[in-house]
């Protein structure tokens, strides 16, 4: 490989990061590979290969444990809620961006609120309002938290709208659309790819969060993946095999969707977090 | 862009959503925490009376300094080990070490890790049984120097601390990294051609362009240090770990909203009113780094 030379402090550092990324590469393959290990196999070889390939753990996660209904809740969940996020916050951020209107620097400011307030500071009232609504241990109460919690989302989508030519407008209303016919079938189609960088980010946002399943998902039958594999380390001892094949399901998606869309989810995530 | 009324049909669902599930509980608990309430019946107004309780009452005001000082610790070492560390990385990924593309994916993937995932790593390589690092101590004959770790007063606030930036620190790095990539080219060849050295350039050329990005994680850090919960509870648990060393402001109120087997307490107006607290401190940090910030991009002339 043809590079530019790189002197000693160059190399060193770049054997120390590699070396600190085989930390995650590390701790991610031993996981998988365990998965795969019997329980004695993994209690005398607790850190190497399997001695033989077997699927007992995740026989017992997903047939006796119902993982698989943790699995298709967090699917769920996640594909809905970021369904519904991308919907309202692209039709929000669009109603503030492209027109002008007297409140049009208040509601700027006030859609950043949420930026600067995690959620987990308001939860108790939410709590309090949602059981009011009767929408806690319902995944309808969970999509409406996630939805709302739009700052993110809807910061990335203004700044989009922001930077397109007003020309792009004027011609459909030219040819008599509706605003909202505008909206849906030039603005949304355009947006793609920032639709697709935002959807991707609350995607691993939504999949991974543990604290409002934690406060809002209390029954069993409705945990999500973090929650189930919480579940099983609070009995880490007794069931630490059957962890392994829980959290390579639960991680693999992810890891998956990493890697085929690092660049993507790595900008929106760089580019929505620097205030112009 | 035209004045037209159809932009309330835009914004409307998305600004009630937001009201209501976002803002209007931030004032809200503002309200309860007035009152001495279990969260079911009657509401009693007390004033000030669940925050005397936080400040003065000496079990609950040495509870609130312990985890307070710990959210605060970590903000310190956020601000001053983290900050520094995330712009050094992205530096060695901006000139193109060899290996730059596979770090900045590597050292960046925990971030997508679920933190149930995180505090199962954890237990993996820090649990004094079976774990990997007692393991591979005694291994190497190296077994003075297995622990309990955790379980260790002196080590359990470090190891977290360690755990918790092992899974954020690519974020702030991408961060000051994409505002980096926009430094314009001339202004680094000119320095180039003046013969700065790399270091020299760093910090005379390129570091005064970051401060945006440095700006903005410097604030994202002290939010997320403030409401740390996620890997101390799972972590630590609920009661905040060995001696409440893994105790976080987040836990405490946790731990008086929803109450739990151990306390048998739950105090829905006291979790308000330590929740307000918790929020207090953010706005008066928030505002004063902000202050702060301003005051030093101006003198330097340099928006």
């Amino acid at each position: 490989m043809i590079k530019k030379k790189q002197g000693i402090a160059g190399w060193a550092a770049t054997v120390i990061l590699a070396l600190y990324c085989l930390i995650a590469v590390i701790l991610i393959g031993n996981m998988i590979l365990s998965s795969f290990k019997t329980k004695t196999d993994l209690i005398y070889n607790t850190f190497g290969f399997p001695k033989l390939f077997v699927f007992d753990s995740y026989a017992k996660v997903v047939i006796d444990d119902g993982f698989l209904r943790n699995f298709l809740n967090s699917v769920i969940l996640t594909f809905v809620s970021v369904a519904s996020l991308l919907f309202f916050s692209a039709m929000t951020a669009y109603g503030i961006a492209r027109y002008e209107f007297r409140a049009k620097k208040f509601l700027e400011m006030y859609f950043l609120v949420g930026l600067m307030f995690p959620i987990q500071i308001a939860i108790l009232p939410l709590f309090v309002i949602m059981r009011g609504l009767h929408l806690t241990n319902t995944f309808l109460g969970m999509v409406i938290l996630y939805t709302a919690n739009l700052s993110f989302s809807l910061f990335i989508f203004s700044r989009f709208f922001r930077q397109l030519p007003s020309a792009l407008h004027e011609s459909a209303v030219i040819d008599g659309a509706s605003e909202f016919r505008i909206f849906a079938q030039i603005m949304m189609p355009i947006s793609k790819p920032v639709i697709f960088t935002v959807g991707l980010i609350s995607f691993v946002q939504i999949w991974n969060d543990f604290y409002l399943p934690l406060v809002f998902l209390t029954k069993r039958a409705l945990h999500t993946l973090p929650l189930a594999i919480y579940q099983y380390l609070a009995n880490f001892l007794a069931y630490w095999n059957y962890v392994f094949a829980a959290a390579t399901l639960a991680l693999v998606p992810i890891i998956v969707v990493f890697f085929l869309f690092s660049e993507q989810i790595i900008a929106g995530l760089a580019a929505g977090s620097v205030k112009e | 862009m035209r004045k037209r009324k159809s932009y309330i049909g835009f914004i409307a669902p998305g600004f009630c959503l937001y009201t209501l599930f976002m803002i209007v509980p931030l004032f809200v608990a503002v309200y309860y925490s007035f009152f001495s309430w279990s969260g079911m019946g009657e509401k009693v107004f007390i004033g000030l009376g669940n925050f005397r309780r936080i400040f003065l009452d000496p079990r609950m005001a040495s509870i609130f300094r312990n985890a307070l000082g710990n959210n605060f610790s970590y903000m310190l070492v956020a601000l001053f080990v983290f900050i520094p560390l995330q712009i050094l990385l992205a530096y060695l990924i901006h000139i193109k070490i060899v290996g730059g593309r596979a770090f900045k994916l590597f050292i960046f993937l925990p971030y997508v890790i679920s933190p149930s995932i995180i505090g199962f790593f954890s237990l993996l390589v820090f649990n004094p049984n079976i774990g990997l690092l007692n393991a591979t101590l005694q291994s190497v004959h190296l077994s003075q120097f297995a622990g309990s770790w955790f379980g260790d007063v002196g080590k359990a606030f470090p190891l977290l601390v360690g755990i918790i930036g092992w899974q954020g620190i690519g974020v702030g790095m991408v961060i000051i990294l994409a505002n980096m990539t926009d430094i314009p080219g001339e202004v680094i060849e000119a320095s180039v051609i003046d013969g700065a050295g790399l270091w020299k350039r760093f910090w005379f050329v390129e570091l005064p362009f970051l401060k945006p990005s440095i700006v903005n994680v410097i604030v994202l850090s002290s939010i997320f240090a403030l409401t740390q919960f996620d890997i101390p509870f799972i972590v630590g648990g609920l009661n905040g770990g060995i001696n409440g060393r893994l105790d976080f402001l987040n836990l405490v109120f946790f731990r008086y909203t929803f109450g739990d087997s151990y306390n048998g307490e739950t105090a829905m107006g006291f979790g308000a009113s330590i929740s307000v607290v918790l929020f207090l401190i953010i706005f008066v940090i928030a505002m004063a780094q902000n202050l702060v910030m301003k005051r030093f991009v101006e003198k330097d002339g340099n928006p």
